[in-house]
């Protein structure tokens, strides 16, 4: 075990809980795994699998941070931070030019607007309801019997986008359903799908302001359909770390090691 | 007053809602042993050392409840903007069903209301306010009113929910056209509706009349006087008292000027607040930040509030609602004088007059960041949301327009509110930091 300050990221999301280790502020390793239904347990299991990967107990982390619409139930978290801010950091330390975080998670989708020193200057969230985030694509994708890997691959065969009226998941399954039964290729509707998740993302995106770079995080930045019709929507290439599904959970770890750092020199 | 209309559907239509809850507290309510077990509830509770403020402001609503439910004066069913003086200084009790909506909510009472709103084929659309007042009024869980008196301006949906109510009870149904511009003459157009609407009051509900505004508009104006106080006493950091209680309470604010127990309720409030100031034991200890809130609040949900204040040490330093507006009331000219209150109402008008008081509260308040709840179907306040951020942003104050209802607990996400009310939080202390360097 090296010596120095180990702080964790936890970042409890609706659909999958993100872990991230850094040893003095640089990333040691990470961790992912589904959000159950004990929020406590999952993140409880997320950090023990970081220290088992790096031979580390409990007892040698200096700090810990929770973010994550869960993050109020991670009993041993330090810090509970929201995901909005800590999205905006984590951004920001993956892509050093990121001016506008769009992060679309399991339930939800926010657009953060980061000022000259990566701090939030700005953010909106989509409403209450799950419309075009990742519940709704994964929903989607089943009833078109495919994965959300395939999204890319089958936005680029599409010749024309379905015109896909409604992100409601329900009535837009409905849609799917219809638009099969006329004989429409899945791969139209794909790309109608993730079309119609771009258009709603557009609103928001303009509420705020199109600062570039403009760097997409959560769960669906690995959906390369919706990372399509963003940039074509938006006239703009959409940068994607390699990192983007943890990117909240990596932020979350930044602010615990600056926290440490504080706490050192006071 | 508009004659005829279409009647409200009262024996064809069965009307949800109506739980065994509601149909005990409908009968409670008119009981007279009710309301004075109610009476002696309150003394209980002041004997045992409740805050003066609140035993006064629970003896406001209570009388003018027992007045309303048990028909001891005409209870003249008003939209938030009337001013009430008009129904004190008739002698009449007002009743708002938008404010009790508030009341319902924080009950746990309206969802009864708002199926029975629904029922008869409102849509989910409209105001939960308005939704709820209706649902109460048909569930016959509010009292009968006498009349009904409403404003044209700001909301849109009251007027024409109200004029529902009043099919549905088949009272008189009066308007006040409030022109949107300030002149001389619109004014006196105004002025002689408010009289017109006075006097005809006085002809069709038994029991009215006018020998009693003097006493209302002296009772207006000296509540006015203490509420100034107060309103000094709250531009104090950290704040003396707690906003959301405030945010409660301005259902007083809309309801209750002309009834003879304000004054002494904002009485007891200013005294209150300057023990806190003196006593430096402040609701948020260690405040940290300053909110000014516009529009109204979630009822039904103390969680957010406890998070902003408790948890994140934010106090909302003061509401847009609780901005006084208008000058001393003139009983010598008392229909122009009313005329010029509605008219002074800064949400009314053109935008400039609203951002101008928004302006004034974040530099008399010291506020740090601009929280406007936006209430599901509420067309004024959320129409200016864009106008509102543009003009906070150009003064460099954060702004966050927090979607939710005030009433209907099926349109918030809770998690999603903390969420927004956290990374506020979080936003303004980067930018403190920020600044600090």
């Amino acid at each position: 075990m090296k010596a120095g300050s180990y702080v964790v990221g936890i970042d409890v999301g609706s659909s999958a809980t993100k872990g991230v280790l850094l040893l003095d502020g640089q990333l040691l390793s990470v961790f992912m795994l589904p959000t159950g239904t004990d929020l406590n347990a999952t993140a409880g299991e997320c950090i023990q699998n970081l220290l088992r990967t790096e031979g580390l107990t409990e007892n040698d982390l200096s700090y810990t941070v929770s973010t994550g619409y869960g993050r109020a139930q991670v009993k041993v978290s330090d810090r509970t931070i929201t995901e909005i801010t800590c999205h905006g950091r984590g951004a920001r330390a993956l892509a050093p030019r990121a001016g506008l975080v769009i992060d679309i998670g399991g339930q939800d989708s926010k657009v953060i607007r980061l000022d000259e020193d990566g701090m939030v200057a700005d953010f909106v969230m989509n409403d209450k309801c799950a419309a075009g985030t990742g519940r709704f694509l994964e929903v989607m994708a089943e009833r078109l019997g495919t994965s959300l890997l395939d999204f890319g691959r089958m936005w680029k065969e599409a010749r024309k986008p379905a015109n896909i009226s409604s992100t409601c998941t329900v009535f837009a399954e409905s849609e799917v359903i219809s638009l099969l039964s006329k004989g429409m290729e899945p791969s139209a509707i794909i790309r109608g799908l993730c079309d119609a998740v771009a258009d709603r993302l557009l609103g928001m995106v303009h509420r705020v302001g199109v600062i570039p770079d403009v760097v997409m995080t959560g769960g669906v930045s690995k959906n390369r359909g919706v990372r399509l019709s963003l940039e074509k929507k938006l006239s703009q290439k959409v940068i994607v770390p390699d990192l983007s599904q943890c990117a909240g959970a990596y932020g979350a770890a930044i602010i615990g090691h600056e926290l440490v750092m504080r706490r050192q020199q006071h | 007053m508009i004659p005829g209309g279409i009647k409200a559907r009262k024996s064809h239509y069965k009307i949800a809602g109506e739980t065994r809850r509601i149909k005990i507290m409908r009968a409670l309510s008119r009981k007279s042993w009710v309301h004075g077990a109610a009476k002696l509830v309150i003394n209980h509770m002041e004997k045992r050392g409740g805050k003066p403020y609140q035993i006064d402001a629970i003896r406001c609503f209570a009388d003018d409840f027992r007045h309303a439910y048990l028909k001891q004066k005409p209870c003249i069913f008003t939209s938030a903007f009337v001013p009430n003086e008009l129904i004190y200084g008739l002698g009449g009790v007002p009743f708002l069903p938008e404010a009790a909506s508030g009341f319902a909510a924080s009950f746990g009472f309206a969802r009864e209301s708002l199926t029975a709103c629904e029922s008869l084929w409102y849509s989910p659309d409209l105001c939960s306010f308005h939704r709820a007042g209706v649902g109460a009024s048909v569930l016959e869980f509010a009292p009968k009113p006498a009349a009904v008196v409403v404003s044209s301006h700001l909301c849109d949906g009251g007027k024409r929910s109200l004029f529902q109510i009043s099919q549905y009870h088949d009272c008189p149904f009066y308007i006040l056209d409030v022109p949107y511009t300030c002149s001389a003459q619109s004014l006196d157009r105004l002025g002689k509706q408010l009289e017109k609407v006075a006097r005809s009051l006085e002809q069709e509900v038994p029991g009215l009349s006018g020998k009693y505004m003097d006493e209302a508009f002296a009772d207006s104006n000296a509540a006015r006087n203490y509420y100034l106080d107060l309103c000094k006493l709250r531009t104090n950091a950290p704040s003396p008292w707690r906003g959301s209680e405030a945010l409660n309470y301005v259902v007083l604010f809309l309801w209750s000027w002309g009834s003879p127990w304000l004054p002494k309720f904002y009485q007891s409030l200013r005294d209150h607040a300057e023990d806190v100031i003196q006593s430096g034991d402040y609701p948020v200890p260690n405040e940290q930040f300053r909110l000014a809130w516009l529009n109204l609040r979630p009822y039904y949900s103390p969680k957010l509030f406890s998070y902003l204040e408790d948890t994140c040490q934010v106090s909302i330093a003061f509401e847009e609602f609780s901005y006084m507006y208008w000058d001393p009331l003139d009983s010598g000219d008392p229909y122009i004088s009313l005329a010029k209150k509605i008219m002074a109402n800064p949400g009314w008008g053109p935008i400039e007059r609203r951002l101008e008081v928004i302006g004034k509260i974040t530099r008399g308040f010291s506020i740090d960041g601009v929280v406007q709840f936006a209430q599901w179907g509420c067309r004024q306040y959320n129409g200016a949301a864009s106008i509102l951020s543009d003009y906070l942003r150009k003064k460099g104050i954060p702004f966050l327009n927090l979607d939710g209802d005030g009433v209907d607990i099926r349109n918030s996400g809770e998690a999603q509110s903390l969420t927004r009310l956290g990374a506020f939080r979080e936003l303004l202390e980067s930018r403190r930091i920020k600044n600090l360097r």
